[in-house]
């Protein structure tokens, strides 16, 4: 099954990637290889996260599981976002998990495909290009 | 100004009066009540009504009903027509003398809306009785006919009483709670044995609704009341959450209940009370709760655990060799990731130990070739799956070229706990008596994915030994972090 979108259109998108499975997050770094994606982490514990979060952090956009080990990942998301980084959540929960003012932004529901984490990015990215800064 | 002293006039009133307190105490008589009871107030203050003049019989269980009823409804209540026999003292000739009387009691506050007291006012009918027994003498004829109606009027009221003794008792064992609110401040004037459960019996007859349940209060539910007294429109909800003392001593609890506030009217329209019923509906609510939580947590796990079975399926797919050895490999890991899941499930998915947990993925393989060793140990959900998998991916590879491929091969899992706190474990796989072994050129996803689940996932650290001797590693992993 052919990719919905453009072969290459992600080529060079850095993508930070945190998930506290290690074969979820090995699935998921594979996906986005054969998108053309550098992968930023994994960050697997909420505090290896916490600390990236908080230190020179260059990725185009941020995959974030929603439970890191017992810790809700919003608070990171909320930084993150603040810096104007584009956003997509992964869960095993649906969107009852994910409070209200993080709905607009695309969603991950596991188990899902190469197909739908094209979406998500194209959704979280609009019109973007790789090498384009992101701006406020 | 003019001051009266009601104590004279309570004193100087020619019908008899007496006042009782809530065990039915005498607390005062008048000098008409002396006269006609034939006792003096010396004998009477302090005493109990029924030790005075004990009466067994039908006549003594209406009187104490007409006091209950005053004192927990707050309503005015007469007994129009009471046969009611009392001692004659000793210096008057002693023995029963049969008396007739009517009497009326009203309820006496203590000015914070409780009854305390009940005022009776009872007249010695008994000269009428007896003018009817001589019912032949026609100038008579105007008062024996005022008692015919007044027995009359007693026949029918007991009836009536009897009726409304039926429905409070229905009412009392009614299985869904029941109370009744009077006037302004919503006094308690009724309240069933489910909604005594419901408040942990607290004692809220005559009193305020919001002195009775002071917790209630910023809740919402007194400003309903008002409401519905002013507009005398009903109102109510259902699984309404509110915080409730449910016990003597304890905090508000969370309580759910389905309930109805509907006004009652009295003849002429005006709204005078509230009739408030519903059901404790708490356990109904938390166990649903409870069962949204189960399914969302199962909901999430198999979500997760499939994410995992789809990892494992695509990366095992793309390094196998061939579709048989994908086929082998795949169904061993799914296998494996099947009998974690099993050790979880029969500790409630709380924790597994990993004795159990190391020789189960172990015991494919004869037991004299495969030495366990080391300290009772608990692991969470998580950190038991993520060993499970590595153990089955160590397993594998000594089975397929380590020393289980061999005749003589042996492997042994030692671990130990760290001396220093936070704890480590330090776990070590040896494998001996085998082939000799060299670190495979292309990193397979067996030993990509143990030294992610090691480093990544636990964060701990995997360090690989290959040489002659055979296959060896050394795992660490934080405990508790």
């Amino acid at each position: 099954m052919q990719p919905n979108e453009m072969p290459g259109k992600f080529d060079g998108l850095r993508i930070f990637v945190v998930e506290d499975e290690a074969l979820v997050a090995m699935n998921l770094e594979m996906i986005l290889e054969d998108l053309g994606c550098t992968i930023i982490g994994p960050a697997m514990r909420f505090d290896r996260a916490e600390a990236m979060v908080g230190g020179e952090l260059a990725a185009d956009a941020a995959i974030l599981d929603v439970n890191v080990g017992g810790h809700e990942v919003f608070p990171l998301a909320a930084r993150l976002a603040e810096k104007g980084m584009p956003i997509i959540f992964a869960t095993g929960y649906d969107q009852s998990g994910i409070p209200k003012e993080w709905h607009e932004r695309p969603m991950l529901q596991k188990p899902y495909t190469s197909d739908d984490v094209a979406r998500a990015l194209a959704q979280a990215l609009p019109g973007k290009r790789p090498g384009v800064p992101t701006g406020k | 100004m003019v001051r009266i002293d009601f104590e004279r006039v309570f004193e100087a009133l020619s019908s008899p009066h007496m006042v009782v307190d809530r065990q039915l105490r005498y607390v005062a008589v008048n000098a008409a009540y002396e006269r006609v009871t034939m006792r003096t107030r010396e004998e009477m203050i302090g005493r109990h009504l029924f030790d005075l003049f004990p009466n067994e019989g039908e006549s003594g269980r209406r009187l104490r009903s007409s006091f209950e009823r005053v004192f927990a409804t707050g309503e005015m209540d007469s007994l129009p027509y009471i046969s009611y026999d009392i001692q004659r003292p000793e210096e008057q000739g002693g023995g029963m003398e049969q008396r007739y009387w009517s009497a009326v009691h009203t309820p006496l506050g203590d000015g914070e809306g409780n009854v305390a007291y009940v005022v009776q006012n009872t007249v010695d009918v008994t000269e009428l009785v007896r003018l009817r027994q001589a019912a032949h003498l026609p100038f008579r004829f105007g008062e024996i006919k005022l008692l015919e109606r007044a027995q009359e009027a007693e026949r029918q009221h007991s009836a009536l009483l009897e009726e409304a003794e039926d429905f409070r008792r229905l009412f009392q064992q009614a299985p869904g709670f029941i109370a009744v609110l009077s006037g302004p401040e919503h006094i308690f004037t009724f309240a069933n044995d489910a909604y005594l459960r419901l408040i942990g019996g607290r004692a809220v007859l005559g009193k305020k609704v919001r002195d009775a349940l002071p917790e209630v209060e910023g809740q919402g539910f007194f400003e309903m009341l008002d409401r519905v007294l002013a507009t005398g429109q009903p109102t109510g909800g259902e699984a309404v959450r509110l915080f409730l003392q449910r016990a003597a001593g304890e905090e508000p609890r969370e309580t759910f209940v389905d309930f109805s506030y509907d006004p009652i009217r009295d003849g002429a329209g005006q709204v005078t009370g509230i009739f408030v019923q519903g059901m404790d509906r708490t356990e109904a609510v938390k166990t649903q709760r409870r069962q949204r939580l189960l399914l969302d947590e199962l909901n999430h796990r198999v979500k997760n655990t499939l994410a995992t079975v789809q990892s494992i399926a695509s990366q095992t797919m793309r390094s196998a060799r061939d579709l048989e050895s994908a086929r082998a490999d795949l169904e061993a890991r799914i296998v494996a990731l099947s009998k974690a899941h099993d050790l979880l499930s029969a500790q409630q998915w709380a924790n597994t130990e990993l004795t159990t947990l190391v020789r189960q993925e172990l015991s494919v393989h004869d037991r004299d070739r495969v030495r366990v060793d080391g300290p009772w140990l608990l692991l969470d959900p998580k950190t038991s799956i993520a060993l499970a998998l590595v153990t089955h991916e160590l397993s594998t590879n000594a089975a397929k070229y380590g020393a289980l491929s061999s005749a003589n091969g042996k492997v042994s899992v030692n671990w130990r706990l760290s001396e220093r706190q936070p704890r480590d474990l330090q776990l070590v796989w040896t494998e001996r008596d085998g082939p000799p072994v060299e670190a495979p050129r292309r990193r397979g996803f067996g030993s990509r994915m143990i030294e992610r689940v090691v480093s990544g996932e636990l964060g701990g650290t995997y360090e690989a030994e290959f040489s002659p001797q055979g296959f060896a590693c050394r795992i660490n992993i934080p405990l508790n972090a």
